[in-house]
């Protein structure tokens, strides 16, 4: 065996040069937790995993069984289009039968991806995409893991199945010679957890295409006779959360390929901006290479597309010494593959012998927060709110003609057409976009999860949602946050994004006695810009998956349609924590404010101390300190002066993590459960300090 | 058989050692050469200093390099040279060799005042103690070149010094026949147009010394082996090469007729060699080695009939058409591909990139990519491994200077990995060509993703350069002394790199894959090693080789068309049994070579005989060892660990270890896993027990299943016999089994694939 580490040159000895590595990968694992708790992270919370079939037809009734995580004494199953309602299935003796339901696709609904989520004993779930389809639906009823009990399909079809693991699925279809065929796979983009192989191959198995990469596979029959069509995980994983549709359609030779429609990802809250027509106005026109510019005006809005490989499109345009124009170019945001760069050039020189000097080069959209880099401790989220678009100014530094070129840097060797892009430039337009998602923290040997957290209140619950902003064309003021639509009983306080920042927090609280409760929220941001006041829907996004330990599972969020949330009170928060006086504090700029603070437990905690932090409004530079666990009341002291807050109103909370002793039934065995806990929101009003 | 030019790694070759060059000072007492024009007639034990000034660069230091102190193992030592006094590796730092001289070691290498008592003639000559023994004889005129240069005032003349422009080697070219010696004479070729006769300062060495030695003075002598030899001569930095063909000279009244090119030189070469070949194989054998060697399993006995009953005359041509569209050719190429790939798992997260890639790989294959797109994705290639998995290279190959070693090795068959240090000792590389060819690796961007250890690649903007860590000399990109047209900060220097390599004109692209293939597929390359390709070591057939290339690329680098001509190739058909007169032939595929199967097809192969299947991890059940992505399964399958499957941590394919063992020979005989196939039940012993068949039917079918051939009347008897005779104890007292028995079966299917005639591809 020879590893590149022996392999040395022949012709020096190196045994004086030969140093002994330590193995740093050893040490960190030695100096790793010495013990692995079974401790569980974050309390219960409902979660609808899987359903069977995935999908339906447009105008048809179909039985649907469901999964999930938590999901006692479901109620009801409801989507988010009215056209999508679902009753609980009854046998026949008119009993309801669990977790079944027949859902009713109208006539009219249109075809898409639609969210669906279970009504529970603890409150709404998390989402599970529902696609509804003009094809045939089909279902897989047997195991089809051999070419002997290889599934018949028709074209035109979609059969909703799951894998097995270590397995791999066969349908067998009747080809006809020169016909033409598209085969996609469903499943990362609604929801699955599977990477999937799609082959087609001829009766006896053996391959004929494959598409590994979640594609369409395009494939046009060399004779007449049955084929198969293998479908495995990439890794051959299988089980429940390995389901997916398999869209089987024939195509007409000079037809264009179908899009399936697909989750979006986090990245893609950011587009489109608002108020942008769905077409572009232009388009690009090839060949528009170095050596042949086309010539646009601005402003501009076309379209075009990173093809063929290494393709480099140029655009020429004149501009005025001092003019700012802004560019956003999509393409990732569309659900593309793609890294698009622009260079911007100032084009000197007599034609033909034209010299071009950089302006300015364009990258990547930053992510608004630092999201996780998968180390061992928590760093960030698991959500990536950039994107390897752009969004940047260009300021021309002379009169003259410039030159924009627009490349994809992942495209040198891969040739697609629908690796297509738009691209915008214009005047500045100040503006923002907001997504949102369940707050992730630092908790003790729970830094690695990436739980799909629905806003399911128990009664005396505190929970926040991080909200970041992607802002545009130079906007830079204040967004203030807000929930609408809130059941009585529940408040919520949006701790701004501050100007210049891009990062907020709103704080959803259930009162104690609040009423059992659901309701779908309007989440808005807004900002005042040119003085008019703008209002933008957040995003939400969501793991599709649970994850306790992203050391071992890439957790997978994405955009979610809608906010709805529930109160519960068939069990409590395990603790609430507030301040004694929820009125606004008042305080002098340059003092030390005591803030008390009573905590009320409702279940068995580990420890006997909490360290608490802060988060809103600047007050991120609280030192941590740290309160009692087992002392109803405690104080925070907040020093004004040396958070250096001048006289104003802030609002901001506390947090912490805490081990719960939680017990999933009052007779079950107590499971250690850390869980964030926050308080209540608090306010200070600063006022100036008196003159002496 | 290793070739001594060869990198081997961990070892230095003899021929650089002090103690093999030890006899060189010592015996050129007597002796001229070019220097010795500046010499009168010597006393025997103290040599006068040249009358005419000593040049450091053209005499001095080829002194240095015959006498072994600059080699790596004495003070061309890494770092630090021996005891603090360093030289360039084989002196191609003449000025920095003048400074350690003169400069380093507090002055006192050299005595200026007292020439004859400087450090480096006193060591040298072993009158002060010397680790490295005497080197130099004080009545030498190697040791009076040096008395010469210091007593002329120890001057450098690199900037004036007559350049040297060639070494040229007479004759360069000859017929040796067996056992009969030729003296070579090594010219140095000057600027000025002067000629000297620097044979005993030039380094000789044999590229394969079972065919032919050579003496330090250039005398080779001529083995019994037929076919082609190499020397090498080297000379202050320059190489040039003596080719001689060593006949067999024996008559070749027979030879099969041929089906193109590679019939053409192929048997041509064996008639020029006097090497009859070995006769055209019968189909079953063909059958067997076809499978195995294309799509790396057994033979099925529904193939073999339709091979073996047919009357087709296109009845092999056809079978091959039919072997490489299948997946399993797909399959078996993959393995091999990303072996040298390096698809390793270190870590579990990497499950994803490494079945990803081995898939690219594998359905490149069976969709019959050409060659150069697939090299040129792999080369180029940007975005994330689920949406573009030959980024997974690029995971695996983090470093610039890895990538550029790698791609040089794997693609066009050129170890630089000498170059980064020094100049190559046997090729033109310089350290410039080996950082020239960095630079285009130098603007790999990348960015972090979701999955630890794993980056998306893209081409960062800027011009490509590397330094010259050794000169500072910032380099523009450059392929193997090619230089690149103009590369702006937009262009990615590797789509450059791609486009010199698919040249149709580059020498080294075609020529490296169509070599490793020959190589697959006979044992040996026409360049050995496959991926040590330099004018040093010339092919052992260079028209076949050249023949290869040229179809090769006008094949469009069609990798499966490379494959069928070669395996439909009268050349490839011949048996294995030598003649009277073809068994010494290592080199000139006069038969066909045998070959051990690899560990993976030969844990297939067993499977197949045996009726059972290996079981890998998390993989489907009926997964073939051939089909395995990466290593990871290496540890939970002892037996492809002992028969030499790599763990991908080279690109060499000599990672695999194809030698055999006594722990293979024990595995095979007593393992725990090789018996439970034996017994498995529902396995063919268990069945073939129950079987309703004659007997002699059920041994037919083991004997074509393991062998693809029916047993001859003695093998049949035999079997038959121990199968139905009567309940009996072996040498130990233990039962085996009734006639008929699964244990019975399970012996005769032990013994089958115990036999080197299983074992091996034939």
């Amino acid at each position: 065996m020879i590893s590149s580490a022996q392999a040395k040159c022949p012709f020096i000895d190196h045994t004086r040069s030969r140093c002994i590595a330590l193995s740093a990968m050893l040490l960190m694992w030695a100096a790793g937790p010495a013990i692995l708790s079974a401790q569980s992270v974050c309390l219960p919370l409902p979660r609808l995993l899987t359903m069977m079939p995935m999908g339906g037809s447009v105008g048809s009734q179909v039985e649907i069984a469901i999964t999930g995580e938590h999901l006692d004494e479901v109620k009801e199953l409801l989507f988010n289009h009215p056209g999508i309602v679902a009753k609980a299935k009854q046998n026949d003796a008119g009993q309801i039968e669990p977790n079944k339901f027949l859902v009713q696709i109208s006539a009219d609904c249109p075809t898409g991806l639609y969210e669906a989520r279970v009504l529970s004993r603890l409150g709404i779930s998390s989402s599970r995409i529902f696609s509804v389809d003009t094809l045939l639906e089909l279902k897989q009823t047997a195991p089809n893991t051999s070419l002997s009990t290889a599934m018949e399909i028709q074209v035109n079809s979609v059969t909703n199945s799951v894998m097995t693991a270590r397995s791999i699925d066969f349908y067998r279809f009747m080809a006809q010679k020169g016909h033409r065929y598209v085969v996609e796979c469903s499943s990362r983009g609604i929801d699955s957890k599977l990477d999937p192989v799609v082959i087609i191959a001829d009766s006896q198995g053996r391959d004929l295409a494959v598409e590994r990469r979640g594609d369409l596979l395009d494939f046009t029959a060399s004779q007449d006779g049955p084929h198969l069509i293998k479908v495995h995980e990439l890794t051959f994983k299988g089980g429940p959360a390995y389901f997916y549709r398999l869209h089987f359609q024939e195509l007409a030779a000079d037809s264009v390929l179908p899009r399936f429609a697909s989750t979006r990802s986090v990245s893609a809250f950011s587009w489109p901006p608002t108020g942008l027509p769905a077409k572009a106005i232009s388009a690009e026109l090839e060949p528009n290479g170095v050596s042949v510019p086309q010539q646009i005006a601005l402003p501009c809005d076309l379209s075009g597309s990173f093809y063929p490989a290494a393709d480099v499109d140029v655009f020429e345009f004149s501009a005025r010494k001092g003019e700012t124009w802004w560019v956003e170019v999509a393409s990732e945001r569309l659900g593309r593959p793609t890294d698009p760069a622009i260079l911007v050039q100032h084009v000197t020189g007599e034609p033909g012998k034209e010299q071009l000097v950089d302006v300015v080069e364009l990258l990547d959209i930053p992510s608004p927060v630092k999201p996780s880099s998968n180390g061992y401790a928590y760093d960030g989220p698991a959500y990536d709110g950039g994107s390897p678009d752009i969004l940047g100014k260009i300021t021309l530094p002379q009169d003259g003609v410039y030159r924009l070129q627009l490349t994809d840097l992942f495209g040198g060797t891969r040739k697609d057409l629908r690796n297509e892009y738009r691209m915008i430039i214009r005047k500045a337009a100040p503006d923002f976009a907001l997504a949102a998602w369940s707050l992730h923290m630092e908790l003790r040997n729970g830094d690695r999860n990436a739980l799909s957290k629905p806003l399911a209140l128990r009664a005396g619950a505190t929970v926040a949602l991080e909200v970041v902003a992607v802002r545009r064309d130079g906007f830079d003021g204040d967004i203030q946050l807000q929930l609408n639509g809130l059941p009585n009983g529940v408040s919520a306080q949006g701790l701004k994004i501050p100007a210049g920042k891009s990062r907020g927090i709103m704080l959803v609280t259930a009162q104690y006695d609040a009423p059992v409760a659901l309701a779908n929220l309007d989440f808005v941001g807004s900002a005042t810009i040119d003085n008019q006041l703008v209002s933008r829907q957040v995003q939400m996004a969501d793991f599709a998956w649970p994850i306790p330990d992203s050391w071992g599972e890439i957790p997978a969020p994405r955009l979610v349609s809608g906010l709805p949330l529930s109160v519960t009170n068939h069990e409590p928060a395990p603790m609430s924590i507030a301040a004694q006086d929820r009125k606004v504090i008042e305080a002098t700029a340059g003092s030390k404010v005591t803030i008390p603070l009573v905590l009320t437990k409702r279940m068995d905690f580990s420890g006997s101390t909490l360290q608490m932090k802060a988060f809103g409004d600047g007050m991120e530079r609280l030192p941590p300190f740290n309160i009692s666990l087992d002392a109803a009341n405690s104080e925070a002291v907040i020093d004004l002066a040396s958070l250096q807050l001048t006289p104003g109103e802030y609002s901001f909370a506390f947090y912490t993590g805490a081990v719960a002793k939680y017990r999933i039934k009052p007779d079950a065995p107590s499971q250690d459960t850390v869980e964030i806990v926050i308080t209540e929101p608090i306010s200070i009003r600063v006022k100036p300090m008196e003159p002496k | 058989m290793s070739n001594p030019f060869s990198l081997q790694y961990g070892s230095a070759p003899k021929g650089d050692s002090c103690q093999g060059i030890l006899g060189h000072a010592l015996v050129a007492l007597a002796f001229c050469i070019g220097i010795s024009c500046f010499y009168g007639r010597l006393p025997a034990n103290e040599p006068k200093s040249p009358s005419v000034s000593v040049s450091f660069v053209n005499d001095v230091m080829p002194v240095l390099t015959k006498a072994g102190c600059n080699s790596g193992v004495c003070h061309a030592k890494a770092v630090n040279g021996q005891n603090g006094f360093r030289l360039s590796l084989l002196g191609f730092e003449p000025q920095d060799d003048y400074v350690h001289l003169l400069k380093e070691g507090r002055g006192r290498r050299l005595s200026m005042a007292s020439p004859a008592s400087s450090l480096i003639l006193s060591k040298a000559s072993g009158q002060v103690p010397h680790r490295g023994g005497v080197r130099l004889s004080k009545e030498s005129t190697e040791y009076a070149t040096l008395l010469g240069w210091i007593r002329d005032g120890a001057k450098y003349d690199g900037p004036t010094a007559t350049k040297l422009l060639s070494i040229q080697v007479q004759p360069d070219r000859g017929t040796l026949p067996p056992k009969s010696q030729q003296q070579l004479t090594a010219i140095a070729v000057y600027a000025d147009g002067t000629q000297r006769d620097v044979t005993k300062l030039a380094l000789f060495e044999s590229n394969e010394k079972s065919m032919a030695e050579v003496s330090e003075h250039g005398l080779v002598q001529a083995m019994e082996l037929p076919g082609r030899v190499s020397i090498m001569v080297r000379y202050q930095g320059l190489v040039s090469v003596y080719s001689a063909s060593i006949p067999l000279g024996a008559m070749v009244d027979s030879i099969p007729a041929s089906k193109g090119f590679i019939d053409d030189a192929l048997f041509s070469n064996l008639k020029e060699l006097g090497i009859p070949p070995s006769p055209i194989c019968d189909d079953a054998t063909f059958v067997r080695r076809v499978t195995l060697d294309v799509a790396g399993r057994l033979p099925t006995t529904q193939e073999l009939d339709s091979v073996v009953g047919s009357t087709d005359p296109n009845k092999r041509d056809t079978f091959v058409a039919k072997l490489l569209q299948s997946s399993e050719y797909a399959d078996f190429f993959a393995n091999k591909w990303t072996a040298m790939l390096k698809n390793r798992r270190d870590d579990a997260s990497d499950i994803t990139s490494n079945f990803a890639f081995y898939s690219w790989v594998r359905d490149s294959l069976l969709q019959n990519k050409p060659y150069d797109q697939m090299v040129r994705e792999l080369l180029a290639a940007t975005g994330t491994v689920q949406s573009n998995p030959p980024v997974a290279w690029y995971k695996r190959v983090k470093e610039q200077k890895q990538q550029l070693e790698d791609v040089a090795q794997l693609f066009l068959g050129v170890r630089m990995q000498c170059a980064q240090c020094h100049h190559h000792p046997f090729e033109k590389w310089s350290q410039d060509d080996y950082y020239s060819f960095a630079a285009f690796f130098s603007q790999v961007g990348r960015k972090p993703t979701s999955t630890r250890g794993e980056d998306m690649i893209f081409h960062k903007r800027g011009i490509a350069t590397a330094a010259n860590i050794k000169t500072g000399t910032v380099l523009k990109p450059a392929a193997l002394g090619t230089s690149i047209d103009s590369i702006t900060a937009d262009q990615d220097p590797r789509l450059h790199l791609a486009n010199w390599m698919s040249d149709p004109k580059n020498p080294f692209f075609a020529k490296a894959v169509v070599n490793r293939y020959w190589k697959h597929f006979f044992r040996r390359g026409l360049i050995d090693p496959e991926d040590d390709i330099r004018d040093t070591n010339p092919p052992s057939n260079p028209e076949l080789l050249a023949g290869l290339e040229k179809h090769f690329i006008a094949s469009g680098f069609d990798l499966k068309e490379l494959v069928r001509v070669i395996v439909t190739s009268n050349a490839y058909q011949l048996s294995s049994v030598p003649n009277q007169s073809n068994s010494a032939d290592q080199q000139n595929y006069s038969r066909y070579y045998h070959k051990r199967l690899q560990a993976e097809v030969l844990l297939d192969s067993i499977d197949d005989v045996t009726g059972a299947r290996t079981d890998f991890q998390n993989l489907p059940t009926g997964t073939r060892a051939v089909a395995l992505p990466d290593n990871s399964y290496n540890n939970a399958t002892p037996f492809l660990k002992v028969f030499g499957r790599p763990e991908n941590e080279s690109v060499c394919e000599c990672e695999r270890t194809q030698s055999s063992s006594l722990a293979q020979s024990l595995h095979l005989m007593n393992a725990g896993d090789v018996k439970a196939k034996l017994a498995t039940a529902g396995g063919r012993a268990d069945l073939m027990s129950k079987s309703q068949k004659p007997m002699e039917e059920r041994v037919t079918e083991l004997y074509r299943i393991a062998f693809g051939r029916s047993p001859s009347a003695a093998e049949l008897s035999g079997a038959v016999d121990y199968l139905t005779e009567p309940s009996s104890a072996d040498a130990s007292g233990v039962s085996v089994g009734q006639p008929a028995s699964p244990e019975r079966f399970q012996d005769l299917i032990w013994a089958l694939i115990n036999t080197k005639e299983f074992l091996f591809n034939h």
